[in-house]
């Protein structure tokens, strides 16, 4: 049980602040504050005990003590109606960790070929995917620029800037923004479809593509997420 | 939860769903953490942002929670000798376990999802939660055995109603 303990305060610390700023949005249900924050303790760690017990304290409702083995600091009180439930839970946890079923530690991504997708995946400013649409002004710019220039050495100027622009914040921000644009493809069913398609593909102007990268841009910046669900369905 | 086919698009098709370790992937632990996002956003104003380790323990806590509750239904049907677990059920841990102040909504939920009304609703809320747990009805109506899609749609219900 040790390294159970010692894995969790940090995230029961998170779990208390979550709590803290969930607090302002539930006043509507003051009930659920209390559940919520029971099915919190049931992973008895320091942080939650302090956090609990005023709650706890203005309850009517009866406490019964839970087993001291998982508490560092004496008895931790729950919901009486909750007392076997979580009991159980904790066995079965038990059970999971000595067959060594636990999650312990997250990958940055679920699927190593989604990952390379979008690795390969041109960028725009800021370092949010380009839709099938910029796609196709940006392929436009590139054929204008060859027509205007003096040729070859535009178009190899051009490519070279636009790969430097890109590299930077790939270099910065890569692993945050591929976990949330591989969380994004994963919630989509439609990107199975895409990734069967022939690469050269991905230039054309496809209606899956752009939902897709549309809703990887939604997912990375909270700016756009509205826009990304919209699209979506 | 369903998880969409991976082309093999370069890379071991099976050392990117694997950890080294266990055999235990991560979307068979937790709901996806793109859907749960999408549900704390809800509650934020147009410009609010929230931290990945913030999703991520909301995302343990309401796995977590799930099998908290199903544990407790799953339970009642082991003495009754019953194989499925179905909404009613749910609805009664949820009951034994505290939650009373939820029966109410989720009941005319029920109701109006065993009448096949998907569409039709009240809250605007609803439509879009449905719609993030779009594999859930056919797990539910074909009573499968994967409950953990329905107890999810529940879940999406209640932090709507939490809302």
């Amino acid at each position: 049980m040790k390294p159970f303990l010692l894995s969790h305060p940090d995230t029961m610390y998170n779990c208390s602040q979550v709590y803290c700023s969930h607090s302002l949005a539930h006043t509507s249900y003051p009930c659920g504050d209390p559940y919520f924050g029971s099915s919190i303790v049931a992973y008895g760690t320091q942080a939650i005990t302090q956090q609990m017990v005023p709650q706890m304290l203005g309850l009517a409702s009866t406490r019964i003590a839970l087993p001291v083995e998982l508490a560092e600091d004496g008895p931790i009180y729950v919901n009486a109606k909750q007392y076997h439930g979580i009991l159980r839970r904790r066995q079965s946890r038990a059970k999971l960790k000595a067959q060594n079923k636990l999650i312990k530690s997250r990958k940055p991504y679920l699927h190593e070929s989604r990952h390379r997708h979008a690795l390969k995946r041109v960028r725009g400013t800021g370092g949010r995917f380009l839709s099938a649409k910029q796609l196709q002004q940006f392929n436009a710019e590139l054929v204008t620029d060859a027509h205007s220039g003096p040729g070859p050495v535009n178009v190899y100027q051009k490519k070279d800037a636009s790969e430097a622009e890109s590299h930077p914040s790939r270099t910065g921000k890569n692993a945050s923004i591929t976990f949330t644009a591989i969380s994004g493809l994963t919630s989509m069913s439609g990107n199975s479809v895409s990734f069967r398609r022939p690469e050269h593909n991905f230039l054309g102007n496809s209606p899956n593509i752009g939902g897709s990268s549309q809703c990887s841009g939604g997912l990375t910046f909270g700016g756009g997420a509205r826009q990304c669900t919209s699209v979506g369905r | 939860m369903a998880d969409g086919p991976a082309s093999p698009g370069g890379g071991s098709h099976e050392s990117g769903e694997h950890s080294p370790r266990s055999n235990v992937r991560e979307q068979d632990r937790y709901l996806p953490i793109a859907n749960i996002s999408r549900i704390m956003k809800k509650a934020l104003p147009a410009n609010g942002k929230i931290a990945k380790d913030a999703k991520e323990t909301v995302q343990e806590c309401v796995s977590e929670f799930i099998s908290f509750i199903t544990s407790e239904a799953s339970d009642k049907c082991q003495r009754e000798k019953r194989k499925t677990i179905n909404g009613d059920d749910l609805l009664w841990a949820m009951a034994t376990l505290g939650f009373e102040d939820y029966i109410d909504p989720l009941k005319i939920y029920l109701t109006r999802y065993r009448e096949g009304d998907t569409k039709g609703s009240a809250k605007g809320g609803d439509s879009s939660s449905k719609k993030d747990v779009q594999p859930s009805p056919n797990a539910q109506l074909a009573h499968q055995g994967s409950f953990s899609q329905g107890v999810s749609y529940t879940i999406s219900q209640t932090f709507c109603f939490q809302h």
